[in-house]
């Protein structure tokens, strides 16, 4: 059970404390962590669970903001981490993102949600569409009506009747004049190739988002034309589990409003759509490097938003980058991308220069990692395909919508 | 956007901070409290909302305590959340102002919006403020039988409140069997989670003191319960699941069929997004399986997935989580996860705690089968621009190779590791190169020849130069030039700045001098001479040792500094089979993060799941305070009970503080002198044979190089040290008490205070176990009670056994001991009689 929790800002301030027990912490737990984290260098500052000599903290760090959270007891650890997750998340979705600004411009309305979330260091209600129904988001609107009307209560007059059914992610009844649903297959890349080109690992890590506006209490099943080729499927608490078990079938009442549904993964998958060619020569003190980047297999659809990136190592003093196609940017830490877009139809992308290295060095003997960066519209590359998603009862009016895309997650060439 | 690197931390500078800030809102709040002018909401919300700022960033704002309440009366929600907010921050301090807001907060507790009567509710619960508990039972009560479930739910909460502020109250109020009813019987999910953990958090703390409350607590767990939860888990919230899964760890399964059944109901629990939930599931069955191998061996294959999802879904400080738990399973099963090693390669971008964890993963998983692709990807890690993980990655390369028969390939690849010409990489690799050779010194021809080519020139590290001056020492014979670099480290004494190496230069030196005396003479004069004229005590103390031993016989030199060495089988592992079990026991908590058990890191009052020490919370841990002296000290104790500062791996300690002991301050020689006597016993040295007499000193101990394996003789302790976690099975003990004699009889009194909390025999065990003797059985009711105690010696398992009957009208104590070593039952004994005697004291 959680005692208290932090949001620190990205130099350390605090922003927000809430207490949650009657055993209150000292907020000097901060200034000791920020202190410790200061002191330790990076590796320290990100651990997430950290023993102080009062407390047990657990961190997490989301776009600068630290949130911070105390407690004395022995608890399941991934337990006050995925709830700061979730804190985390609920957050973003409410404020459209988290920084500093933000936060301080809504402390109230944190507060409120963290009342909600967790109730005597034990955490109750994360589902967003039933805090969404208890406090309302800041959103235009409100602030419109609220200047309009002089009624600026961000809180709906109704009670969470969600918070009690029996399908807990779901308020109840919610009426749409036009009945809509879509299916977005979401798919990233995770690939490492080594020295040799030799492509180490490769898979798929999915996600099935769906965005549902439906009359009531809709009964969907959702199906693929092939199944077999998930591994570690994840659901989210509405999915019903021996309908999966026996015949590989999605049956579940959504929740309201946006969501994902399952995340997947397929595993060894034995090829790219892209390749990456580097090579890197380093003779007395300088280094040419040169870089292809081509289509290794076309995956029928445009590659779209093509980048690769690279840390110089610390050794080099200077770079002289240029490419064919695109353009190369070198940022003051020794971050340098290459913006790629499409591939040419005429010729293939290449970067190439030379590094030149500390006085005193030969050669080169820390090499970068390369980062492929791509996106796919319309593909699920894993080869997942959406059978058909049936409703129960068909509501008037049905709209319902497909979408497949995937990116490059981690994506690592090693040179 | 990028904020100011302001320095200053609270208040930030464009923040007021003065007291004119704070008594302008008081003014202006005090206008505005008894106005009904329209637009009087938005004004009070616009001061409110300052107030709160004010309070958040750090400033003192209770001085409008009363303002704030007097404004109260509104029925803007927002306004009355902002002013719970602030009631609840301030309450505690200000026990005569809170009395004022009672009013309100029980007219709210009446409100017809659920929403508003469940925030007065929590609010009213969250004051904590111990004269007011008397307004608390008549809301909580009608919160009980609210009709709608979100009061419930908080009403049940406010139980919990209630009991930590005043137990007495919560209990003569007849809570918690109104509780166990709700748990029971309410149709709301969340309503009952709520209950579960109220209640089990009441129990617990009352069963010490009330044999209902014990017996309320155990029936938590009984079959029809626990099926009652199991079967609607599904209706439960994430959250509360969990704490369902925490209660069915603790179940006791009747036979094998209650397993499968409980494993069936939760099986899906597995596939769950939430990884808590997950991790949960995963802790039933595997404790729910120990007794069954077969089937245990089964849950690992069923789990593995799941987990292994978790490790690359979830964000990094999941996956770190997770891959600590993975680790503590690797350990035990190291099969399970030898199929996914591709798992744990890193990806660039990862934090390097997770690499950190994932490198320790690979070493665990590396087996025949997959050591080759292991081991070339841990050397791509090499190569890494974060130098940190380049080095660790060296070290897991060099763990594997300790651990694995085919070390072939392996040494080829750590020898390439050298050729990389950085500082670091070249470091770590002779480190363990040389560990290496010490446990197959076959393969010291190949690493040699790469080594001696090495020049010490481009080492820093006083770890690196060190492991290669230990080679150079070692295999002298070997190398053409060592005597020649070791001379020429030698003139280099001075600035020589770790004493580690100075250290380890003066036994290679010594080495060098046995198998190749004349060319290593000059050398090691020079060195011991510059070793007693060294500043650092231990420095001193190993070469005067040397120049004395010498003296004395060189052939005793020689089989005490380079005696013919055994290869290591296997390496001293850090931690005992018996401390990794017990983290295994306490699987999904922070013992598995910080890979000790529990005991190790908590104090006593905190290892319980729910009770706190209010002082520790309090006690602020600036630097500023240190000069108060009080926290100062608590801080430092409670740094000790942490553990924080222990360094397994620093072994330097044990080596210095073995060389420290049992010299007499020697008497300092004219450093020329010796060099001179040296010349001496080189030309009368190894060459002839003296007759030695019977060496009567054990040297051998005295040298903690890692050349002699016995270590230094520790004093028998003057007093019995007792293992606190002892561990003994009934069974075991009956069969001992049975076949052990009775070795001592004795009487004794029971002081007054002792009887007087004997009142049931929990209090007595409880103390006891502070004291490292354990309850095996008791019985017994006032005027007699009887208990039969166990308890183990710290270092050896040498077990005690004790009958203790204690009359508490006469207040009289019999005592029965047996021992498994009759010889120190009585200092058994007397331990068992002042913990006894202590018994009642405050």
């Amino acid at each position: 059970m959680l005692q208290c929790i932090y949001l620190l800002s990205d130099s350390g301030e605090v922003m927000l404390e809430k207490q949650l027990t009657g055993h209150r912490v000292d907020r000097s737990i901060c200034a000791w962590f920020w202190d410790q984290s200061l002191s330790q260098g990076d590796s320290f500052k990100s651990l997430p669970v950290i023993a102080s000599p009062t407390h047990y903290l657990f961190q997490i760090v989301r776009d600068g903001i630290t949130f911070l959270a105390c407690s004395q007891v022995e608890m399941p650890p991934l337990m006050a981490i995925e709830f700061l997750c979730r804190v985390a998340d609920v957050l973003s979705d409410y404020l459209g993102g988290v920084n500093e600004d933000l936060i301080k411009d809504n402390f109230i309305i944190v507060y409120e949600l963290l009342d909600e979330m967790i109730d005597n260091g034990f955490p109750l209600t994360t589902e967003p569409s039933i805090l969404r129904e208890m406090i309302a988001p800041p959103n235009l609107v409100s602030k419109m009506l609220s200047v309009v009307t002089g009624n600026a209560s961000n809180v709906s007059d109704t009670l969470p009747s969600g918070a009690g059914s029996c399908v807990p992610w779901r308020p109840t009844d919610p009426k749409y004049s036009s009945n809509e649903v879509y299916v977005d297959l979401v798919e990233e890349m995770d690939a490492i190739v080594n020295r040799d080109g030799e492509l180490v690992k490769c898979e798929i890590y999915g996600e099935v988002q769906m965005n549902s506006q439906l009359t009531g209490f809709p009964d969907l099943t959702l199906s693929f034309a092939n199944p077999s080729i998930l591994e570690d499927m994840r659901f989210h608490p509405c999915v019903r589990f021996r309908p999966w078990e026996s015949h590989q079938v999605l049956s579940f009442v959504p929740p309201d409003g946006e969501f994902k549904l399952m995340s997947y993964r397929v595993r060894k998958l034995k090829n790219t759509p892209m390749y990456v060619k580097p090579q890197i020569t380093s003779d007395s003190g300088t280094c040419r490097i040169s870089v292809l980047v081509g289509i290794r297999s076309d995956p029928g659809k445009a590659i779209e938003s093509i980048t690769l990136s690279f840390q110089l190592p610390h050794s080099v003093s200077s770079a002289d980058l240029s490419s064919n196609h695109g353009t190369v940017t070198i940022l003051s830490n020794k971050t340098c991308t290459w913006t790629i877009g499409r591939i040419p139809k005429d010729k293939t992308p290449c970067l190439s220069g030379t590094l030149a290295l500390e006085t005193g060095l030969e050669r080169l003997h820390v090499f970068p990692t390369f980062k492929l960066g791509f996106k796919i519209m319309g593909i699920a590359l894993s080869g997942l395909r959406i059978e058909k998603l049936d409703l129960q009862t068909v509501p008037p009016r049905l709209y319902k919508g497909f979408r497949a895309q995937t990116r490059a997650g981690e994506f690592d060439v090693r040179l | 956007m990028a904020p100011p690197a302001a320095s200053q931390r609270y208040p930030s500078p464009s923040q007021p901070s003065g007291k004119s800030e704070v008594s302008d809102l008081k003014t202006q709040l005090r206008q505005l409290a008894g106005s009904r002018a329209p637009g009087v909401d938005d004004s009070k919300r616009d001061l409110y909302k300052k107030v709160i700022s004010y309070m958040t960033i750090g400033i003192d704002v209770s001085s409008v305590f009363g303002e704030m309440v007097m404004c109260s009366a509104t029925s803007d929600i927002v306004l009355k959340k902002m002013c719970y907010l602030y009631v609840g921050n301030y309450a505690k301090g200000n026990p005569d102002l809170s009395l004022l807001t009672i009013n309100f907060l029980q007219r709210d507790c009446k409100d017809e919006d659920p929403m508003i009567r469940g925030l007065a509710l929590r609010s009213l619960c969250s004051l904590r403020v111990p004269n007011l508990v008397e307004y608390l039972v008549g809301p909580l009560g009608s919160g009980l039988k609210d009709n709608n479930s979100y009061v419930r739910t908080i009403a049940v909460t406010g139980v919990l409140k209630l009991y930590h502020i005043s137990p007495s109250t919560c209990i003569d109020a007849d809570f918690p069997p109104t509780l166990k009813s709700l748990m029971l019987h309410d149709s709301d999910a969340q309503v009952v989670a709520n209950c579960l953990s109220a209640l089990q958090e009441i129990w617990s703390l009352e069963a010490s003191h009330s044999e209902e409350a014990c017996r309320e607590k155990e029936s938590l767990l009984s079959k029809p319960v626990i099926y009652y939860f199991l079967n609607r888990i599904k209706d439960f919230n994430e959250w509360a699941q969990c704490l369902i899964l925490e209660l069915a760890v603790k179940y006791v399964p009747s036979d094998s069929n209650d397993i499968f059944d409980i494993m069936n109901l939760l099986e899906d629990r597995l596939q769950h997004a939430n990884g808590a939930v997950v991790l949960a599931t995963v802790k039933v069955f595997l404790q729910l399986t120990l007794s069954m191998t077969d089937v245990h061996q089964q849950v690992y294959e069923r789990i593995k997935s799941p987990l292994l999802t978790l490790v690359s879904s979830g964000s990094p400080e999941q996956s770190y989580a997770i891959l600590s738990h993975l680790h503590l399973l690797v350990v035990r099963a190291p099969f399970i996860f030898a199929a996914d090693y591709k798992h744990f390669y890193c990806q660039y971008n990862e934090p390097s705690y997770v690499k950190k964890l994932k490198l320790e993963m690979l070493t665990a998983v590396a087996n025949e089968s997959n050591t080759y692709e292991i081991v070339t990807e841990l050397c791509e890690y090499a190569a890494n621009v974060d130098i940190a993980i380049a080095r660790e990655s060296i070290r897991a390369v060099g763990k594997i190779a300790l651990q694995q028969y085919d070390v072939n390939a392996i040494v080829d690849r750590l020898l390439q590791f050298l050729e990389m010409e950085k500082d670091y990489v070249t470091a770590e690799t002779l480190v363990l190169v040389k560990d290496l050779l010490r446990k197959y010194p076959q393969w010291s021809h190949d690493c040699i020849s790469v080594v001696g080519s090495i020049s010490s020139k481009n080492i820093q590290e006083p770890k690196g130069k060190a492991a290669l001056i230990w080679m150079l020492g070692e295999y002298a014979q070997d190398m053409s030039d060592a005597p020649y670099i070791l001379e020429n480290l030698i003139e280099n004494w001075e600035e020589e700045h770790s004493a580690e190496v100075r250290l380890h230069l003066l036994t290679a030196a010594m080495k060098c001098f046995f198998k190749r005396a004349p060319e290593t003479q000059k050398a090691l004069g020079i060195a011991l001479a510059a070793g007693v004229a060294d500043f650092h005590q231990d420095v001193h103390d190993r070469a005067l040792f040397y120049y004395r031993v010498l003296q004395y016989d060189v052939h005793v030199a020689e089989r005490v500094v380079s005696p013919p060495k055994q290869a290591v089988s296997v390496f001293a592992d850090t931690q005992s089979s018996e401390i990794k079990d017990r983290i295994f026991d306490e699987f999904n908590s922070l013992s598995v993060i910080y890979q000790k058990p529990s005991y190790m890191f908590t104090d006593k009052e905190h290892r319980g799941p729910f009770e706190f020490s209010d002082e520790l919370g309090n006690i602020s841990i600036t630097p500023e305070a240190s000069s108060d002296i009080v926290p100062a000290q608590q801080y430092e104790a409670n740094d000790k009970d942490l553990l924080l500062g222990i360094d397994e791996k620093d072994d330097n300690k044990g080596l210095s503080s073995n060389n420290g002991s049992a010299y007499s301050a020697p008497s300092l020689e004219n450093s020329s002198n010796i060099t001179s006597q040296m010349q001496e016993l080189a030309i009368s040295g190894p060459a002839t044979s003296a007759t030695t007499p019977q060496s009567s000193f054990g040297f051998d101990d005295l040298l903690g190089l890692g050349l002699s394996t016995a270590p230094a003789p520790t004093p028998t302790p003057p007093l019995l040290k007792l293992n606190p976690r002892a561990a003994l099975d009934p069974g075991a003990f009956q069969q001992k008490w049975r076949q052990l004699p009775l070795s001592l009889t004795q009487e004794c009194s029971v002081n007054p205070q002792g009887i007087a909390a004997l009142t049931v025999p929990q209090s007595l065990i409880r103390h006891m176990q502070s004291h490292s003797i354990h309850c095996i059985a008791s019985g017994g009711q006032s005027p007699n009670f009887k208990f039969f105690f166990f308890a183990q010696k710290e270092s050896e398992p040498s077990n005690y056994l004790a009958e203790c009957i204690i009359n508490t009208s006469s207040a009289k104590a019999q005592i029965k001991v047996k021992a498994d070593e009759q010889s120190t039952s009585q200092a058994f004994t007397t331990v068992f009689e002042t913990a006894l005697s202590k018994f009642g004291m405050p």
